[in-house]
């Protein structure tokens, strides 16, 4: 681990923020919370889907099968079997990290380039999707209906918008730090090598299977966790939001526009752009459904064209010019 | 001390190397010439592990390492310096050498590989922290053959080292390369460069279409009309 991590954690600024992120749900009106809890959520998706998008340099599409496990299977499981959705919720992020491991041996077995993982992961997630259309014993069409939320913590109720909002605090602040682990860790590097160049990568020694199934079993795995508790929030396990591809396209366009590879730049961009499409949504919803993804199309054009690297590195790049002149 | 027996290897439907058999010395600084297509890098690939042998064996050290995973080949000190370079052009010049460094043989004299590489070139100690991909071609030549260094090699491995650089420059390169022959270092460099292969390597070998046609000490291979051949395609 490089000094870099400890640096951080040691870092008043960072724990400021997290402290006052957390007083949040007691002055937040309840719209706003609501949009605050989403937009956790979200900076936890761009963060854990980063470890393989961003550090690995591999636009996976296949994370709505993770997402969708830890939510629809893990809904199943207490509904079906009545098992508590803790457990559910960690034998679902062991599965989604088996998935990982699938999809990284499928991705080094025919030695996919980057345009061929992102069609097949696509066509895995789309596989996903039907299945779950399809399983009566996954909801099907018609979803599945998690019962009312009494606050009770043993059955992972964690009451209203307060209760959803630290807990999805902690999962993004916990997505943060396992990004901020990883990078300064040989994984980090191993990853970075391979995503620069896969050859160079093999030829200085890096194992390509095993670095692309862990960092493709962490991000499963938390992806899974995020899924689970997403789900419990809004009590409606909706096949059409958890196990279509479509919060994940968002999810990629998020963090690219952010700026790939960094922690900061998914989480920055997610904290910019949720809440702003939700207020879209909230004050055109009725005149121009869909204006959000318009906003985020237009903005996604012109970050690619005028800072390709995305807005976290950009601004690093220009402060970094400031300080040397 | 790294033995190619018989070796057959290729892509798909298309063999390209067909029955290649070399010896490379301890010490020794072997070349291996021939035209475009003449399988030289699927051989240095094949080495290296990442192009899967069809048939024959790799010997080193007396082991057959045939079908040994890339990494477990870096892991016995046989590094390739790939071809076009192959930095990692977002990742600073210190973070490609550490990089280089990273495998377990390599990884305890990581501190001291580095100052060896920077002694060899100057240059790339003036500018590590510079982002590699910002480097000249030259420079980054100099940063993928460090990389290699940096992994603690006892064959190093180098795949077309003179490509698209500048005279100066390849006689850096190939100056650099000698002056680690000396210090006692197996060398294994693949050239189109005829001459300056062969007024610095100890031994040379030619292929042609998948197919070793000269072996042999430099200068012997310099008036052989095989090697002309190879060349021209006679």
């Amino acid at each position: 681990m490089k000094p870099e991590f400890f640096t951080l954690l040691r870092s008043p600024a960072i724990w400021l923020v997290l402290a006052f992120a957390a007083t949040m749900p007691l002055w937040l009106p309840p719209y706003y919370l609501g949009i605050g809890v989403l937009t956790l959520i979200y900076i936890a998706m761009a963060l854990s889907w980063n470890i393989v998008g961003g550090l690995g340099g591999q636009i996976s599409l296949a994370h709505s099968l993770f997402l969708g496990v830890g939510a629809v299977f893990t809904s199943a499981l207490l509904l079906k079997f009545g098992i508590n959705m803790w457990v559910g919720m960690l034998i679902s992020a062991a599965l989604a990290a088996i998935m990982g491991v699938g999809i990284a041996w499928v991705d080094f077995r025919f030695k996919l380039g980057h345009l061929s993982f992102a069609l097949i992961t696509l066509a895995f997630a789309e596989i996903g999707e039907l299945v779950v259309l399809g399983w009566d014993f996954l909801g099907g069409a018609s979803g599945l209906y998690l019962p009312s939320d009494k606050g009770d913590l043993l059955a992972f109720q964690f009451g209203g918008a307060k209760g959803y909002f630290w807990l999805a605090l902690v999962i993004a602040a916990g997505c943060f730090l396992v990004n901020f682990a990883i990078i300064n860790s040989p994984l980090g590097y191993y990853l970075r090598a391979i995503r620069d160049n896969e050859n160079a990568a093999q030829a200085v020694g890096v194992a390509l299977l095993r670095n692309k199934a862990i960092a493709m079993a962490i991000s499963a795995a938390l992806t899974a966790i995020i899924g689970t508790a997403y789900a419990r929030y809004v009590a409606f396990v909706d096949p059409y939001l958890f196990a279509s591809p479509a919060v994940v396209i968002e999810v990629v366009l998020i963090a690219t526009i952010g700026g790939l590879g960094t922690p900061f730049g998914p989480m920055v961009a997610a904290l910019l752009l949720v809440p702003f499409g939700e207020l879209i949504r909230g004050n055109f919803g009725g005149v121009a459904p869909g204006l959000h993804y318009l906003v985020y199309g237009v903005l996604i054009v012109v970050v690619i064209l005028s800072m390709p690297r995305g807005l976290v590195p950009r601004i690093m790049d220009v402060m970094a010019r400031r300080r040397a002149s | 001390m790294l033995e190619v027996v018989g070796l057959n290897a290729g892509y798909g439907p298309v063999n390209v190397l067909e029955d290649v058999t070399i010896r490379v010395d301890e010490h020794a600084f072997f070349g291996l010439l021939g035209a475009n297509n003449a399988g030289k890098s699927t051989l240095i690939n094949a080495l290296s592990g990442t192009v899967a042998a069809r048939g024959g064996r790799i010997m080193f050290d007396g082991h057959d390492i045939t079908g040994l995973g890339p990494e477990k080949v870096v892991e016995l000190g046989i590094i390739q310096v790939p071809e076009g370079r192959l930095v990692f052009p977002q990742m600073s010049v210190i973070d490609n050498l550490m990089l280089g460094g990273y495998s377990k043989r390599a990884r305890g004299q990581r501190r001291q590989r580095l100052d060896e590489v920077f002694d060899l070139f100057p240059r790339l100690a003036e500018r590590r922290s510079q982002m590699a991909g910002t480097l000249s071609g030259g420079e980054q030549q100099m940063l993928a053959i460090g990389r290699g260094l940096a992994a603690n090699p006892r064959v190093l491995m180098l795949d077309e080292p003179s490509l698209g650089l500048s005279p100066l420059f390849v006689q850096n390169i190939f100056k650099a390369l000698s002056d680690l022959h000396k210090a006692g270092l197996t060398i294994l460099v693949v050239e189109q460069n005829l001459h300056l292969t062969l007024s610095h390597a100890t031994r040379c070998a030619v292929l042609e279409r998948g197919r070793v046609v000269v072996e042999g000490a430099g200068d012997e291979l310099r008036n052989d009309p095989n090697t002309r051949r190879a060349y021209l395609g006679l």
